[in-house]
């Protein structure tokens, strides 16, 4: 079975060793000069993959479209009945909103806060998922040349996406909140305990570092904290499902249901400078509309 | 002629890998087409043709991931040399042979990957191996073992390592 080929040059075969063990000893040696050098090259490059990378995307999401309008209409009048039923229910909570709203508005004035700037944000597209199943992150179709830049939270209206870590010219990557490598600061909305929300390996989120006299429960909303940069406060992360409370330990953990379902996430909008920083930096930026109250 | 195949084949890994693929993923785990043209363009070949296109894989693919580029460059350019040296030595190259290596070398790669995560103790480590690198490696090396099998079905493989 084994044999030693001599048609293959011996001195081509060293050259491609040398060549390896060379890129190791660099990349272990200087790795910011290499990461430099390549980053100054990702631009270009990733203007040239996108061309390909949109055509597949928007193929793929054409017949996604025609799938779901004619063939995967089965069960839809149930859904229908059940859709007019929420309808109902939620415009008696509509109603409520809209009077607490008013009165918020009215306490608002009254107290003369200064009205919050909306953040400034870029609405971007899902074009692809990470090339690999080790990280759970979305390939986003705007990149450094939008504006974006690593480190920007990304929501959609129902809540938390996740955190761009990675960008090109003309797209960008974001590591998903339910990734165990991501880590947002959060907030128990009733009880205003904080801790740190990471992703778990079955995807969903956990709660970590909550503090021991916490009265949380089963139920309870969690929400940017905006204690660290990218999220503002108070942007949706996910609903606690199961406390986690071992004796001894220094703290609590809970399982959250993350509030947006990051797998079929289509469409995001990346937040490109916060509350603070938004006034001075919304020229020529996409804005959202001001929700109605 | 050469030079733009593979830069074609490059471009198309993109898409392909990052958005086609997941249609076909099965417990949302999809094969890595990246790690599998590697290794056939080093059998196929040789060592230095699979280290500069393994290299060229891993770093257009690091860009549309979350994962470290050294990392990425390491991976596919030294899978690349390996498959290009290994095909060099061994005269009989079958799919199942093939397909084994591929399943070591997939493991490899996702244990190097792993050792890297930070914030993750012993118990989701374990979790991680059972729930995604073993059942990639098992999905890379049915993928590379099937297109061998399907090219030596159309081609003289033995003929085509060798020209």
């Amino acid at each position: 079975m084994w044999m030693v080929n001599s048609r293959f040059s011996s001195g081509a075969r060293r050259l491609a060793f040398a060549c390896f063990a060379l890129l190791v000893a660099v990349l272990f040696l200087l790795p910011g000069q290499i990461q430099g050098l390549l980053q100054y090259l990702d631009g270009p490059v990733g203007h040239v993959v996108r061309v390909p990378l949109e055509a597949v995307a928007s193929i793929d999401s054409g017949i996604a479209d025609r799938w779901q309008q004619y063939v995967a209409l089965q069960g839809v009048r149930e859904e229908n009945q059940q859709l007019r039923k929420d309808i109902e229910s939620l415009r008696g909570q509509n109603s409520q909103l809209r009077e607490s709203a008013a009165a918020t508005e009215r306490l608002t004035a009254l107290l003369q806060f200064k009205e919050q700037a909306l953040p400034a944000m870029v609405a971007a597209q899902v074009i692809g998922r990470d090339a690999t199943n080790r990280y759970r992150a979305i390939i986003l179709n705007k990149g450094e040349s939008d504006g974006i830049k690593p480190d920007m939270g990304v929501i959609t209206p129902a809540g938390v996406v996740g955190r761009v870590v990675k960008t090109t010219g003309a797209s960008s990557v974001v590591l998903l909140i339910t990734d165990p490598n991501n880590a947002i600061a959060g907030l128990i909305q009733r009880t205003r305990d904080e801790g740190i929300v990471e992703g778990t390996q079955q995807g969903l989120a956990q709660l970590k570092y909550i503090p021991l006299l916490s009265t949380l429960r089963d139920g309870d909303r969690v929400v940017t904290s905006g204690l660290v940069g990218g999220f503002p406060r108070g942007l949706a992360l996910g609903t606690i499902t199961h406390i986690d409370k071992q004796e001894g330990a220094l703290f609590q953990s809970a399982e959250l249901m993350p509030e947006v379902d990051v797998g079929r996430v289509e469409e995001v909008l990346v937040i490109q400078a916060s509350y603070g920083q938004s006034t001075k930096a919304m020229g020529g930026m996409d804005l959202p509309g001001k929700p109605a109250p | 002629m050469k030079f733009f195949f593979y830069l074609t084949l490059v471009l198309l890994l993109v898409p392909l890998q990052t958005t086609v693929l997941h249609h076909v993923s099965v417990w949302n785990i999809k094969p890595d087409l990246g790690l599998v043209t590697a290794v056939f363009i080093g059998l196929f070949a040789g060592e230095m043709e699979g280290l500069l296109l393994g290299l060229a894989i891993g770093w257009v693919l690091s860009l549309f991931s979350a994962g470290e580029l050294w990392l990425s460059l390491l991976t596919y350019g030294g899978v690349g040399l390996l498959a290009g040296f290994l095909g060099r030595q061994v005269s009989q190259v079958t799919s199942i042979s093939l397909g084994v290596g591929l399943l070591l070398v997939s493991v490899a790669s996702g244990l190097l990957a792993l050792a890297n995560f930070k914030n993750i103790d012993m118990s989701q480590m374990w979790g991680i191996v059972e729930s995604i690198v073993l059942p990639q490696a098992c999905f890379d090396g049915a993928v590379g073992a099937g297109l061998y099998w399907l090219l030596s079905q159309r081609f003289d493989v033995t003929r085509l390592r060798t020209e």
